[in-house]
C-alpha cells in the first residue's frame, strides 16, 4: 500500500489541495479508506488528509434554532458524548455508540461514514432517519445542500463531484410541538464490539402532548444497496396514538418497513434472515 | 499439606505481566538480524488441482530476490503426524494452504513482488470436500503418501475402543437416545500470527531457529528428519509466544521452509503470517460428525454408549487426527457407565487440515454427550441435575478405560453449580414473551497430570543458587502465555525462602534446558512443577549439610525462610548466600546446583487403549444461563458458573486467567466462531467476519475452584488450562435448548438458525423440530 500524503491545515488549503491534485483520494480517520487501499490499491495516489484542517465548521458542532450542524470531521466518540445528542437525537447517540470500538470511535469521522457510502453505515442510517441535509462545498469554496437520500446513491456511491468535499450535514431540529422523543438504533449481529451490521433499523418518532406521532423518520440499513428511508411506514405512524397502537397495526407497519428491504444472502446471513429480523424488530420499536 | 504456605496459594501477577503490557517483550516479529531476509510463500490457487508447470525465471530475475525454491530444488522428507504431508509440493495441490514455491528476498515488499512474478500452470480438478464423497469407492486417492493400512483409500486414521457387554446393557434400557452432532471448524486465531527466524551458519553447518513451537524437543526432532540434519545441530529458541491453544504442536511447512531459505542463502531468513495468512493456513478444531446412542435403565443409570465419529481429516495428517484418544476418554469415563463402545475414523479431503486445540476434541465430546444426558433425562422425566449427581464419578473409582481417579471432585463441582446458579428454581423460569431464559448443565473430564502419549510424559530441570543468593530454575517446559513460569518461581520462592525477584527462569533454549515433551495437555504446572521440587530437595540436602556444618550445631532439620537456613531445633540461622558463598569457595569446593528428571506416574495404553494414560484427572462443572431473543436469534450469555476440581489453586490471578479466556473461547464454540468453507476455500480469512468474541461479550463468570489435594500433584495441584472450555459449548446449548424447548444439533447456534428453528416450528407448530430438518 503505497502513496503519497498532503495535509492542508485551512479550508483554503484543502480547497487548493483539491484543485492541484488530480488523482486523490480524502482520508479522515482513514478506517475504511486504508482496508479499502490494502484491498484494492491505487497507482499514483495521493491522500489528502483531512485531519489537520483548523476550521470549526469541519470539525465541530453548531446548535441553532434550525436544528444541528455538523463539521463533516466530527469524530463518532465526540458524538457518544455529546448529551444533546443523547437527549433529543438519540438514534445518532446509539448507532455512535454501536460503532465498531472505543479505538476506532476516536477517529472514525461522521463524513467517513457517509462518504465511505456502505449499507451498512451505522451513522449514517441514524442521519437517514433524522433526514439530515449534506453540504457539499466545491474548490471555489461554493456549497449546495443535498438532501441524505439524494446524496446516498449506490454502494460506495454518492452524490460528490470530483471538485466537492462533504464539508458538514445538518440535522433539522425537532419539532416545536414535540414533548417526548422515541429515537433508536438496532443494529443487529453476533458480537457486542467490531460488528458490522447484519441489518440495522434507525427510528426518530416524535410525539406531541397527548402521545400522538407527529414525526417519523425510520430507515434501514443492510438490507439494500442503499440506506433507504421507509417512507411509508413513517406516514403510516403520523397521527397515531403510540401507546394504543394495535397489534395488526404493528404488523402492517412492519411490513411496511419490509417492502423497503432487498437484501441480499452472503457469508453473514442470508436474505431470508435479514428480513425475518427486520420484520420482527420494526415491530418492536411499537411494543 | 496443612503446612502453611507462604507464596503459592497468592494471587501473585505474571512476573512478566508488565514487560508484556508494555510492548517491550519480544515476540518473533520483533527479531532483527544482522543481513537478515524475508520469507513469502506462494499457495496454490486452486484446492485442488494438478501442477503442471511452475516457471520461477521472472522472480529469481527481481531485484532484491535471492532465492527461490519449489519442491525441485530440495531434499527433504515429508512431514506431520504420518509423514504424509510435503513441505513444498510437487505434481498436484490438495488444499488450499499448499506451498508451491518460496521467496527470500531483502524486504518483505519484494518478496511479495516475487511471489507474483512465478506463473505456475494448474489443471483445476473437481475436487473432493465432503468426507462422504470421499469414502466412495469411486472417490480419487487424495493423500497418495498413505501407509496403505486401512482398507478405504482415503482413511486416514481409525480408532476403535470398548468395554463391557453392549448387547446385554441395551437391553436392560429403559430409554434408549440416538442423535447426530455436526461440529465445525474452528480456529486459535492467536494474537500474534506465525513467525519464525531461521539462521543457518554455513561455516559450522549448524541452523538456529527462532520459533514460536509449543514442543521445541519434538520439534527439534521433526525439523532434522525434515531436512535430513542432526537434531542436535539444531538449535531452537523459542521468543516471547502470542498465543498457542495448541496451535503450535504440529511442526507446519512454513517452518522448515524458513530453514531452507537460510540454508539456501546462508542468511537469516525471517516468514511472518499477515492476518489472512494465519486465518488460511495455520490449524483449526477437528471438524466431526458425531453420532451418539445412549441409554438409562429406570433407576436412572446410564447403561450404555454407543459413539461413531468422522473425521474430516483435510489433505494431510496432522496430531489433529489422535483427539480420539481424548474423545473416548470423555465417552468411557464421563459418568459411570457400564459399556461403551466407540468407532472414530479420520478421512481425508480436500480440505483444510486440522491440529490440535486446546481441549483436544473434548469440547465435541462433551457436546454429544452432554445435550444427550438432557435428553435422556427428559425421556425418563427426571431432573437433570439428578441424573448427573447420580452417574457422577467418585473418588477411588477406576473406569471400565482403566482411568484411575485417586482424587476426584466432580460431585462437589456439580453441586456447587447446581446450588450457586439456582438451577433448581431456574430451569423452569417462566418462558412467555420476546426474551426466553433458559439454563443449562454441563461436566467434563480432562487429563490433569499430563498424558502418556510419548515415550516420556517427564520434564527435567536444573536449579542453581549464586553466591548472591539469587536462583536460577532452568526447566525443560517452557511458557506460551499460561504463566507456568511465574508459577515455577512461586515454587522456588515457597520452598527455598528466596523472594520473588530474585528467582529467573529459563527455559527458552534447546541447547541449554533440560528434556520436556512440551506444553499440552494441561501439563506443565503439574510435570514441571513436580520435577523443580524433586531438584529442589536434593539441592536443599547439600545446603542443609553445609549449614549444619557451618552453624556447628549438628542439626539436621531446616526451614528456609527471609532468604535464610534456620534450624528447626535451635532456631539459629545463616543467610543462604553465605551458605553458597561457602559451598562454592571453600574445601571441597561444590556448586550449588540440582538436577531432576520427573516422570509420571502414569502408564502407557495398551493396544485396546486401556490404562491410567495421567497422573491425575481433572474435573468440572457449569451451569450457564442464556438469554434467548426470540425476534433476533441471538443468544445472550448472562451469567456462567464454573466450579473445577483443580487439585489445588497455586495461583488464583492466574488460574482466573485461565478460567475467563477459556470460557470466552467456550462461547465462541457454542455461539459464533466457524471458519466457513466452500469448496476447499476459506471464505472469511479475516476479524471481520470470522466472529471470535471480544472483551465487550465476556459473560459474567462466577468460578469456584474445589480443592481435592492430588497427592500426585505439586501441592495437591492438578492441570487447568483446558477445561474451562471444554463444557462450555455443551451447558450453552443444553441452555438454548431449555429456554426454547427446541433441539440444536449442530455448532455453533447462530442467530440464523435460532430463528430458523423458532420459524420452522411456528409454521409447523410442532413443538420438537431438530436442526438437521432445517
Ligand atoms: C474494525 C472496524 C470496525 C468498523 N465497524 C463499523 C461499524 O460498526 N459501523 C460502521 O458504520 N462502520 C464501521 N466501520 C467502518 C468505518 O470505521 C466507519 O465507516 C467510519 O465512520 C469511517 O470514518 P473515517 O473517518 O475513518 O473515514 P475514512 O476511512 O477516512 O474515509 C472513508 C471514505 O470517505 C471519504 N471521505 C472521508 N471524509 C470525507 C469528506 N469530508 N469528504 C469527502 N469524502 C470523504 C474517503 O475518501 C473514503 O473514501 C468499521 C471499520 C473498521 C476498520
Amino acid at each position: 500500500m503505497e502513496f503519497n500524503i498532503v495535509n492542508p491545515k485551512t479550508k483554503s488549503e484543502l480547497l487548493g489541495a483539491i484543485r492541484k491534485e488530480n488523482h486523490f483520494r480524502f482520508g479522515a480517520g482513514c478506517t475504511d479508506l486504508l482496508m479499502e487501499l490494502k484491498k484494492k490499491p491505487e497507482k499514483d495516489l495521493t491522500v489528502i488528509n483531512l485531519s489537520f484542517v483548523k476550521d470549526p465548521l469541519f470539525t465541530g458542532i453548531k446548535k441553532s434554532a434550525k436544528g444541528l450542524r455538523f463539521g463533516a470531521m466530527f469524530t463518532a466518540h465526540k458524538i457518544v458524548v455529546n448529551e444533546e445528542i443523547k437527549n433529543k437525537y438519540h438514534v445518532l447517540h446509539e448507532a455512535a455508540f454501536n460503532l465498531a470500538s472505543t479505538q476506532i470511535r476516536q477517529v472514525a469521522t461522521l463524513g467517513g461514514n457517509l462518504c465511505t457510502a456502505s449499507p451498512s453505515g451505522d451513522m449514517a442510517c441514524a442521519l437517514v432517519a433524522l433526514q439530515a441535509e449534506c453540504e457539499l462545498m466545491n474548490t471555489s469554496g461554493k456549497s449546495r445542500m443535498v438532501p441524505i437520500n439524494d446524496f446516498l446513491i449506490g454502494v460506495r456511491k454518492t452524490a460528490l463531484k470530483k471538485n466537492e468535499v462533504l464539508f458538514g450535514v445538518a440535522v433539522p431540529a425537532n419539532k416545536k410541538t414535540t414533548t417526548n422523543i422515541h429515537s433508536g438504533f438496532i443494529k443487529i449481529g453476533t458480537r457486542r464490539s467490531m460488528e458490522c451490521s447484519v441489518v440495522s433499523l434507525s427510528y426518530h418518532v416524535q410525539l406531541d402532548k397527548n402521545g400522538i406521532i407527529i414525526q417519523a423518520g425510520i430507515a434501514i440499513g443492510a438490507s439494500a444497496p442503499t440506506i433507504r428511508f421507509a417512507e411509508s411506514a413513517c406516514e403510516f405512524l403520523i397521527g397515531k396514538k403510540l401507546k394504543t397502537i394495535s397489534q395488526e397495526e404493528k404488523e402492517r407497519f412492519a411490513d411496511k418497513v419490509l417492502s423497503y428491504a432487498s437484501p441480499i444472502t452472503d457469508i453473514r446471513a442470508t436474505a431470508w434472515y435479514r428480513k425475518e429480523v427486520l420484520y420482527n424488530i420494526s415491530k418492536s420499536i411499537l411494543e | 499439606m496443612k503446612k502453611e504456605l507462604k507464596v503459592i496459594g497468592k494471587p501473585i501477577p505474571k512476573h512478566d505481566a508488565n514487560i508484556r503490557a508494555t510492548g517491550k517483550a519480544v515476540y518473533g516479529h520483533d527479531i532483527v538480524m544482522p543481513d537478515m531476509l524475508y520469507g513469502a510463500i506462494l499457495r496454490t490457487e486452486h484446492p485442488s488441482a494438478i501442477i503442471e508447470s511452475i516457471d520461477v525465471s521472472e522472480a529469481k530475475k527481481l531485484a532484491g530476490v535471492h532465492c527461490v525454491i519449489t519442491a525441485e530444488d530440495v531434499d527433504v522428507n515429508n512431514i506431520g503426524y504420518k509423514r504424509d504431508h510435503p513441505i513444498l509440493k510437487t505434481g498436484e495441490a490438495n488444499c488450499t494452504r499448499d506451498e508451491i514455491a518460496a521467496v527470500a528476498a531483502d524486504t518483505k515488499e519484494i518478496a511479495q513482488q516475487a511471489l507474483k512474478l512465478i506463473k505456475v500452470k494448474y489443471k483445476v480438478r473437481k475436487g473432493i470436500y465432503d468426507v462422504q464423497e470421499a469414502l466412495k469407492k469411486s472417490a480419487p486417492q487424495i493423500n497418495k503418501f498413505i501407509s496403505g493400512k486401512f482398507e478405504n483409500k482415503n482413511t486416514a486414521e481409525i480408532f476403535h475402543y470398548e468395554h463391557g457387554n453392549l448387547e446385554e446393557e441395551k437391553k436392560r434400557s429403559k430409554h434408549i437416545v440416538t442423535r447426530k452432532f455436526t461440529l465445525p471448524r474452528m480456529t486459535h486465531a492467536c494474537m500474534a500470527t506465525s513467525n519464525i527466524t531461521a539462521s543457518f551458519n554455513l561455516i559450522d553447518k549448524k541452523l538456529l531457529l527462532y520459533s514460536s513451537t509449543q514442543v521445541p524437543f519434538l520439534y527439534q526432532r521433526d525439523m532434522a528428519h525434515a531436512l535430513k540434519m542432526n537434531p542436535s545441530d539444531i538449535r531452537v529458541i523459542q521468543p516471547v509466544i502470542g498465543g498457542g491453544f495448541g496451535s503450535k504442536l504440529d511442526m507446519h511447512p512454513f517452518e522448515p521452509i524458513c530453514a531452507l531459505l537460510s540454508i539456501k542463502t546462508g542468511k537469516p531468513v525471517q516468514i511472518l503470517y499477515t492476518r489472512e495468512e494465519e486465518f488460511i493456513a495455520s490449524p483449526i478444531r477437528q471438524p466431526m460428525e458425531i453420532e451418539l446412542t445412549a441409554g438409562v435403565d429406570k433407576a436412572g443409570n446410564f447403561t450404555f454408549r454407543e459413539i461413531n465419529i468422522v473425521k474430516d481429516n483435510g489433505a494431510y495428517t496432522s496430531w489433529g487426527a489422535t483427539t480420539p484418544f481424548v474423545i473416548m476418554q470423555a465417552f468411557s469415563s464421563l459418568y459411570k457407565v457400564n459399556a461403551v463402545k466407540f468407532d472414530a475414523m479420520a478421512v481425508y479431503t480436500n480440505n483444510v487440515f486440522a491440529g490440535s486445540f486446546r481441549g483436544y476434541g473434548n469440547p465435541q465430546a462433551t457436546f454429544a454427550l452432554e445435550r444427550v444426558i438432557d435428553l435422556l433425562a427428559d425421556e425418563l422425566g427426571i431432573d437433570k441435575a439428578e441424573i448427573r449427581l447420580q452417574n457422577a464419578n467418585r473418588k477411588g473409582e477406576t473406569t471400565g478405560q482403566g482411568l484411575h481417579f485417586e482424587t476426584c471432585g466432580l460431585v462437589e463441582c456439580l453441586e456447587n453449580v447446581i446450588s450457586k446458579s439456582h438451577y433448581n428454581k431456574k430451569k423452569s423460569i417462566n418462558k412467555e414473551g420476546r426474551f426466553k431464559k433458559g439454563i443449562g448443565l454441563a461436566s467434563m473430564l480432562h487429563v490433569g497430570g499430563g498424558a502418556k502419549i510419548y515415550r516420556s510424559d517427564g520434564c527435567g530441570t536444573i536449579l542453581k543458587i549464586d553466591p548472591y543468593g539469587y536462583c536460577t530454575i532452568i526447566t525443560g517446559s517452557n511458557e506460551i502465555g499460561q504463566g507456568s513460569e511465574t508459577v515455577l518461581a512461586m515454587i522456588a520462592s515457597e520452598e527455598l525462602g528466596i523472594e520473588l525477584k530474585k528467582i529467573k527462569v529459563i527455559n527458552t533454549d534447546t541447547d541449554v534446558k533440560p528434556w520436556d515433551v512440551g506444553v499440552h495437555a494441561s501439563r506443565t504446572s503439574f510435570v514441571a512443577g513436580n520435577s523443580l521440587l524433586g531438584a529442589i530437595k536434593i539441592l536443599k540436602e547439600k545446603l542443609n549439610k553445609k549449614a549444619s556444618a557451618l552453624l556447628k550445631s549438628g542439626d539436621s532439620e531446616f526451614e528456609y525462610s527471609d532468604n535464610k537456613i534456620i534450624s528447626v531445633k535451635s532456631n539459629d540461622s545463616i543467610a543462604l548466600d553465605k551458605v553458597v558463598r561457602e559451598m562454592h569457595f571453600s574445601e571441597p569446593n561444590e556448586l550449588a546446583i540440582a538436577d531432576y528428571f520427573y516422570e509420571p506416574s502414569s502408564k502407557f495404553q495398551d493396544k485396546d487403549f486401556k490404562g491410567n494414560v495421567s497422573g491425575t484427572y481433572a474435573f468440572a462443572s457449569q451451569a450457564i444461563e442464556v438469554e434467548v431473543d426470540t425476534y433476533t436469534g441471538n443468544v445472550k450469555v448472562l451469567d456462567v458458573y464454573v466450579a473445577q476440581d483443580v487439585g489445588r489453586v497455586l495461583n488464583p490471578l492466574l488460574l482466573d486467567g485461565q478460567i475467563e479466556g477459556g470460557i470466552l473461547q467456550g462461547v465462541g464454540y457454542a455461539l459464533t466462531e466457524e471458519l466457513l468453507m466452500h469448496e476447499g476455500k476459506i471464505l472469511n480469512p479475516n476479524f471481520h467476519n470470522y466472529k471470535m468474541l471480544t472483551a465487550s461479550d465476556i459473560p459474567n463468570i462466577h468460578f469456584s475452584p474445589v480443592e481435592t489435594f492430588d497427592k500426585e500433584g505439586p501441592y495437591g495441584a492438578k492441570g487447568v488450562g483446558e477445561a474451562p472450555l471444554i463444557p462450555t459449548a455443551a451447558a450453552i446449548a443444553n441452555a438454548i435448548c431449555n429456554a426454547l424447548d427446541l433441539e440444536f444439533l449442530d455448532l455453533p447456534i447462530t442467530p440464523e438458525k435460532v430463528l430458523k428453528a423458532i420459524s420452522l416450528r411456528n409454521t409447523k407448530n410442532n413443538s420438537k423440530i431438530n436442526s438437521h430438518s432445517l
